[in-house]
C-alpha cells in the first residue's frame, strides 16, 4: 500500500498514454479496444483507491510526488490531490470507460488512432489536473489541446475543421498570455527570494502588488475564462461541441471545460488575492451574464446538441460566480462547495445529455428538436435516463445539480443579492430550456413515421448511462459522501485565499495515526534557509491548525 | 627579407583541424572531377561523407580546450566558435546524408559541387572562429558564394536560377553593408579585432563614424539572418534552392550569424545601447510580426517555412536584445539553446519534404498534402510533431525553447518584446495547424502531386532522430544541455 501511494498519481497520469502506445501497436482493433477498456478501468480503480486512502481531515495536498526536471530552472515534477481535484481526477477516470462503451460497436478503420488520442487527452487533462508546478500544469494545459484537436478535426462533423482550429487558436490565445504572465510570476519570485521555482506553493508567497498584479490575474483568468468558457469568450464551445463526435462532446463537458473553473480556484485566485478582490465583481457580472444568456440562447436553439453546448455555458456561469462570492476579507465556504460539487455534477449530467443526444443522433442522423417528439412511447429506457440527466441538470431536489446549485445560490446571497437573484433567474430559465426540450423529444404526438421503429436502447448503451444516472441522483441525496472529502480543502482556500499556503501532508495508510506534515521545501534548499524566516513561521501556524 | 611561418603550438593545429580536412577534403573532390574513375557519385559521397564525418570528430575531440586566440585574432579557440562548428558540421553531414536519398543524388555527388559544398562549410567554420573582421568577412563570402552558386547549380530550373541570383544580389548588397560597416568601425576604434572594438566602445562609442559603422554592421547580419525587413531574399532563395539546400541555409547560415552577432552583442551591448539597442528591437517586433503573418498566405511549403524561419530569427533577437539588458549567461544560453532546437526541427521537418520530394513535384504545395496521413501515417505523425514544435507545444522542445528565450527576456523586463512575440506565436499556430489540418482533415486533390517515396533508411533514421531529440531536448535533456549552454556561453561573456 505504501508503495502504491506513493506513485498513485505518477500511474494516473503516464498509465494512459502507455495504454494509448500498446494501442497503436495492438494488431487488430479488437486487441485495441480491449487493451483500452482495460487500461481505462486500471486506471479508474487507481483512482478509486486514491479516493479511498484521500485523508479528508486535513486541508494539505497528499500523495505528493515531487521530482526534479529542470533543476537549474527550479522546475520539477510535482503533483498532488487535495480536496480542490479529488472530485475531478475521480471523475475524469470515471468518464473515460464509460466514453470507450459508447464506441465499442464503432468500426472505423481509424478506431485504434481515435482510442489513442482518447488514452492520450486523459494522460494529459490527469497532469493538468494533479500538477503541483506551475510549468509543469503549463506543459500538460497546452499538450491537451494536441488530442481534442484531432478528435474534433477528424472525426467531427461537416464543419470539423473550421471548430476545431477555432478551438484551438481561442485556447492557445489565452494560455499564451498565461505563460507570459506565469513566467513574469516567476521572475519576480526570484526578485523577492533570490532563487527561482516554478513551483506553487512556493509562488504563493509571491507578494505581487499593484497594477502588476492585475494584469497577471487578467492574463490567468483570460486563459481559464476562455476554457470555461466565460461570456463573451464562450464562441468556441457551441461549434467544437456541435462538430465534435458523442465522445469529444462528453469529454469536453465533462472534464475539458472544468479545467478553466479549476485554474480560477488553484492558480488565478490564491496567486493574485487582490487582484481578484478587485475584479471579483466584473467576473461575476460576466458570469451572471453568462448564466441567463446561455440560457436564453439554449432556449432558442433547435439542434438538441447545440441546446446542451449553450446549456454548459448558463451552468458553468454559475460554477464561476460561486467561486468568486466573496465576503469581506474570507470567499464564501458555502458558495466554493456548491462551485467545487456543481463541477462534478456538471459533468455527469451533462455528459449523460452528451450521450443521450448522441444515441439519437446515431439512429436518426439528425439532431433537430422538430424531427423528433413521442419519444416517450417508443423508446421508454431512453425516456428515463433523458429525463433523469435533465432533471439534474435543471437542478431538481434530489440530484446532484440542486445541491451545487443550491450552495452556490446561497454564497451568493451573502456576497452579492443582486448577483444571487438575476442567478436564481437562470435557475428558473434553465428550467424552462431543459423541460422544453424533454418535451419536445420525448413527449406529444409521434410526428414523423420514422421514429416509429427507432429501438430502445440497447444493453451496451443501458451500461454506461447506468452509472451516470445512479450517480446523479446519488449525488443529490447523499451529497455528504462527496462534499466531506473535499470539505477541509474548500473551507482552507474559503478562509485563506488571502494569505493562502499548502502544505504537503505524507498519506499513511493508517490514516489519522503520526501524520507527518513535509512542509513546503521538500528538497533543501540552500537560498531557501537564509530568506525565508517569515513566510515559515506563516507555514508553521498553518502547519499547527491542521 | 626574411619570411618565416609563424611559431604555433600543436593546440592549434588540433583545435584548427577540422578547416585543414574541409580543405583537404575540398581539394580531393575538386580533383575527383577530372580523373576519370574517381568522378562517380559513390566516389564523390564517399570523400564528402568521410571528409565531414573527420572534421566532426577531430571537432568533438577538440571540446573542452580552454579559450584562446590564435594569430591576432585570426582564429579563436574557443567554446562558442567549438560549439557552431560542430553544430555547422553535423547539420552539413546531415544535409549531405538527406540528399544521398534523394532524386538529386547524382547531381549532388559531383566532383564539383561536393568541393563547393565543403568550401562553403568551411567557410561557414572560418567565419565563426574569427575575431578579425577581415578574416571574419572572409570566411563570409566563402560560404556565401559558394551557396549562390549552389543553389542554381545542383538542379538547374528556371527556379532555381531566380532563388539564386535573388540570393546573389541581396546578398551581395549585405556584404558591402557589412563591409562598410567594418570599415568604419576600424576607422572609428583603430582595430579590426571585436574584441578589441567592443572594449573600444567604451571610450568612443559615441563617435559617429562608430555609431553609423555598427548600425551597417547591424544591417549586414540582419540581412544575413532574413530578419525583416531585410529579409526579401529568403522566401525565394527557400523556394528555389534544392530542399536540402534550403535546410542548410535555414539552420547552418542562422548558427554562423547567429554566433558572429553573439560575439559583437555579448559584450559590446552595455556601450552600445543608444545605437544597436532600438534597432535590434525594431529587427525582432518586424521580424516576429511580418514572418509570422507572412507564412498564413503561403500555399508552398518551402516559403512558409521560409516565412516561419524569419519569425523564429525574430525570436531569437529578443534573447539577443535581452544581453544588453541583463548581462549574464542566460540570455545567451537561450539563445543557444533555440538555436540548437530549431536545427533538429527544421532538419526533421525538411528532411520528411525530402522523403516526400520527387522530380515532378519538388517545390510541395499545402495542397499536394492534403490527405496524406492516409496513405503515410509515420511521416505525416512527424511532420505534425514537427509542426507542434515549431507552434510552441509542449512537451516538444519548441516549447521549452521560447520559455528559456520568454524567460531571458522577461528577466530583462522586456515586456512589450515579449507580448509582441507572444502574439506572433498565436499566429504561427494558424499556418502551423493548417499543415496538418491539410494532411490529417482535408481530402486528397485530385490535382495533388502523387508521391513515390524512397524508403530510404537513411533518411527515416535522420527524421526519426529528429523526432526523438525534439522530444528528448523537450523533456529530459532540458536541464543538462542548458547547463553546457551557460558553459559555452562564458566564452563571449568573460573574454
Amino acid at each position: 500500500m505504501e508503495f502504491i501511494n506513493q506513485y498513485i498519481l505518477s500511474f494516473l497520469v503516464f498509465f494512459p498514454l502507455l495504454v494509448a502506445a500498446a494501442i497503436m501497436f495492438s494488431p487488430t482493433t479488437n486487441v485495441a479496444r480491449w487493451t483500452a477498456m482495460i487500461g481505462a478501468v486500471i486506471s479508474f480503480l487507481a483512482s478509486l483507491h486514491l479516493w479511498y486512502y484521500f485523508d479528508p481531515q486535513t486541508p494539505g495536498l497528499q500523495f505528493v510526488e515531487r521530482y526534479e526536471w529542470i533543476p537549474n530552472f527550479g522546475i520539477s515534477y510535482f503533483v498532488g490531490v487535495d480536496g480542490l481535484n479529488l472530485l475531478l481526477v475521480v471523475l475524469t477516470n470515471f468518464l473515460t470507460p464509460l466514453v470507450l462503451m459508447s464506441i465499442w460497436h464503432k468500426n472505423d478503420n481509424r478506431q485504434k488512432a481515435f482510442l489513442a488520442l482518447i488514452m492520450s487527452l486523459q494522460c494529459g487533462m490527469m497532469g493538468a489536473l494533479v500538477a503541483l508546478d506551475l510549468l509543469f500544469f503549463y506543459v500538460f494545459w497546452e499538450a491537451m489541446l494536441i488530442p481534442m484537436y484531432f478528435i474534433i478535426g477528424v472525426w467531427g462533423g461537416a464543419r470539423r475543421v473550421y471548430a476545431a482550429t477555432k478551438f484551438v487558436i481561442y485556447t492557445v490565445v489565452g494560455s499564451l498570455l498565461m505563460f507570459v504572465a506565469a513566467i513574469v510570476l516567476y521572475v519576480l519570485h526570484f526578485q523577492e527570494f533570490g532563487y527561482y521555482t516554478t513551483n506553487l506553493l512556493d509562488l504563493y508567497r509571491v507578494t505581487v502588488t499593484g497594477t502588476t498584479e492585475g494584469w497577471l490575474f487578467l492574463a490567468f483568468a483570460l486563459s481559464f475564462a476562455i476554457k470555461v468558457p466565460l461570456w463573451p469568450f464562450h464562441t468556441w464551445l457551441p461549434d467544437a461541441h456541435v462538430e465534435a463526435p458523442t465522445v469529444g462532446s462528453v469529454i469536453l463537458a465533462g472534464v475539458l471545460l472544468k479545467m478553466g473553473t479549476y485554474g480560477l480556484l488553484r492558480f488565478a485566485i490564491p496567486l493574485f488575492p487582490d487582484a481578484v478582490s478587485t475584479f471579483a465583481p466584473f467576473l461575476m457580472g460576466l458570469g451572471v451574464i453568462g448564466i441567463i444568456y446561455g440560457a436564453l440562447t439554449a432556449w432558442v436553439q433547435k439542434d438538441a446538441k447545440k441546446l446542451v453546448a449553450y446549456s454548459s455555458v448558463s451552468h458553468l456561469g454559475f460554477v464561476v460566480i460561486g467561486s468568486l462570492a466573496i465576503i469581506g476579507d474570507a470567499m464564501s465556504a458555502e458558495a466554493l462547495t456548491g462551485a467545487v460539487y456543481q463541477m462534478i455534477n456538471h459533468g455527469i449530467s451533462t455528459g449523460a445529455l452528451f450521450f443521450l443526444v448522441g444515441i439519437i443522433y446515431e439512429r436518426r442522423h439528425t439532431r433537430l428538436l422538430e424531427d423528433f417528439g413521442g419519444l416517450a412511447g417508443i423508446m421508454p429506457w431512453f425516456a428515463v435516463m433523458f429525463i433523469i440527466a435533465t432533471l439534474s441538470s435543471v437542478g431538481l431536489p434530489g440530484t446532484g445539480g440542486f445541491v451545487g446549485e443550491f450552495l452556490i445560490l446561497l454564497g451568493t446571497f451573502q456576497a452579492s443579492p443582486v448577483a444571487g437573484t438575476l442567478a436564481c433567474l437562470g435557475v428558473l430559465l434553465g428550467a424552462i430550456y431543459m423541460l422544453t426540450l424533454c418535451r419536445r423529444i420525448l413527449f406529444g404526438p409521434v410526428t414523423k413515421e420514422e421514429n416509429r421503429v427507432l429501438k430502445d436502447l440497447t444493453p451496451l448503451e443501458f451500461g454506461y448511462l447506468t452509472p451516470l444516472a445512479v450517480l446523479a441522483i446519488l449525488m443529490g441525496v447523499y451529497p455528504n459522501l462527496f462534499l466531506y472529502k473535499i470539505r477541509p480543502s474548500v473551507e482552507h482556500l474559503a478562509a485563506n485565499y488571502r494569505h493562502y499556503r499548502l502544505v504537503a501532508v505524507e498519506n499513511d495508510v493508517g490514516a489519522d495515526s503520526d501524520r507527518k506534515v513535509i512542509g513546503q521545501a521538500m528538497v533543501p534548499r540552500p537560498a531557501d534557509s537564509a530568506k525565508s524566516n517569515a513566510p515559515e513561521s506563516k507555514d508553521s501556524s498553518v502547519g499547527a491548525a491542521l | 627579407m626574411n619570411y618565416s611561418l609563424p611559431q604555433l603550438p600543436v593546440e592549434f593545429y588540433s583545435a584548427a583541424s577540422p578547416i585543414f580536412v574541409l580543405a583537404i577534403g575540398s581539394l580531393i573532390a575538386m580533383l575527383q572531377s577530372v580523373i576519370g574513375g574517381f568522378s562517380r557519385p559513390l566516389a564523390v559521397k564517399s570523400v564528402l561523407h568521410v571528409t565531414l564525418i573527420l572534421a566532426t570528430v577531430l571537432g568533438l575531440l577538440d571540446l573542452g580546450q580552454i579559450d584562446v586566440a590564435y594569430l591576432e585574432g585570426t582564429f579563436l579557440s574557443e567554446s562558442l566558435a567549438r560549439f557552431g562548428s560542430i553544430l555547422v558540421l553535423l547539420i552539413a553531414l546531415v544535409v549531405s546524408m538527406l540528399f544521398s536519398s534523394t532524386f538529386l543524388a547524382t547531381n549532388f555527388f559531383r566532383g564539383e559541387i561536393a568541393s563547393m559544398y565543403l568550401m562553403v562549410v568551411m567557410g561557414t567554420l572560418v567565419m565563426m572562429s574569427a575575431d578579425e573582421l577581415i578574416t571574419l568577412f572572409v570566411g563570409l563570402e566563402m560560404s556565401s558564394i559558394g551557396l549562390y552558386a549552389l543553389i542554381g547549380y545542383v538542379q538547374p530550373s528556371r527556379r532555381s536560377m531566380e532563388g539564386a541570383v535573388k540570393y546573389l544580389v541581396l546578398g551581395a548588397f549585405a556584404t558591402g553593408m557589412l563591409l562598410y560597416g567594418f570599415a568604419l568601425l576600424y576607422a572609428g576604434t583603430g582595430s579590426m579585432r571585436i574584441s578589441e572594438i567592443v572594449v573600444a566602445m567604451a571610450k568612443v562609442g559615441d563617435h559617429p563614424w562608430v555609431k553609423v559603422g555598427g548600425l551597417f554592421t547591424l544591417v549586414g547580419l540582419g540581412f544575413k539572418l532574413a530578419l525583416a525587413p531585410f529579409h526579401l531574399w529568403a522566401p525565394d532563395a527557400y523556394e528555389g534552392a534544392p530542399t536540402g539546400l534550403t535546410a542548410y541555409m535555414a539552420t547552418a547560415v542562422k548558427v554562423m550569424i547567429l554566433i558572429v552577432t553573439l560575439r559583437f552583442m555579448a559584450e559590446g551591448m552595455n556601450h552600445l545601447n543608444a545605437v544597436w539597442m532600438p534597432g535590434l528591437i525594431f529587427l525582432a517586433i518586424a521580424s516576429m510580426i511580418l514572418g509570422n503573418v507572412m507564412a498564413l498566405v503561403q500555399s508552398s511549403l518551402k516559403r512558409m517555412l521560409a516565412y516561419s524561419s524569419i519569425a523564429h530569427s525574430g525570436y531569437m533577437v529578443v534573447a539577443i536584445c535581452a544581453i544588453g539588458f541583463h548581462s549574464g549567461q542566460l540570455p545567451v544560453a537561450a539563445v543557444l539553446f533555440y538555436i540548437v532546437g530549431y536545427t533538429v526541427i527544421t532538419l526533421g521537418t525538411f528532411g520528411v519534404l525530402m522523403w516526400l520530394e520527387s522530380e515532378e513535384a519538388d517545390n510541395l504545395q499545402l495542397d499536394d498534402i492534403a490527405g496524406l496521413a492516409k496513405k503515410h501515417p509515420w511521416a505525416c505523425a512527424a511532420m505534425a510533431t514537427f509542426m507542434f514544435s515549431y507552434a510552441g507545444f509542449p512537451p516538444t522542445v519548441g516549447f521549452i525553447s521560447k520559455f528559456f528565450v520568454f524567460n531571458a527576456a522577461l528577466t530583462s523586463e522586456l515586456y512589450s518584446l515579449v507580448i509582441i512575440g507572444v502574439i506572433g506565436s498565436m499566429i504561427s499556430v494558424f499556418y502551423y495547424l493548417r499543415v496538418i489540418m491539410k494532411m490529417y482533415m482535408a481530402e486528397r486533390v485530385p490535382s495533388a502531386a502523387t508521391f513515390l517515396p524512397n524508403r530510404s533508411i537513411l533518411v527515416c533514421g535522420i527524421t526519426g532522430l529528429a523526432l526523438i531529440l525534439t522530444f528528448a531536448f523537450g523533456m529530459f535533456l532540458p536541464d543538462s544541455f542548458m547547463i553546457s549552454m551557460k558553459e559555452t556561453s562564458q566564452s563571449v561573456i568573460t573574454r
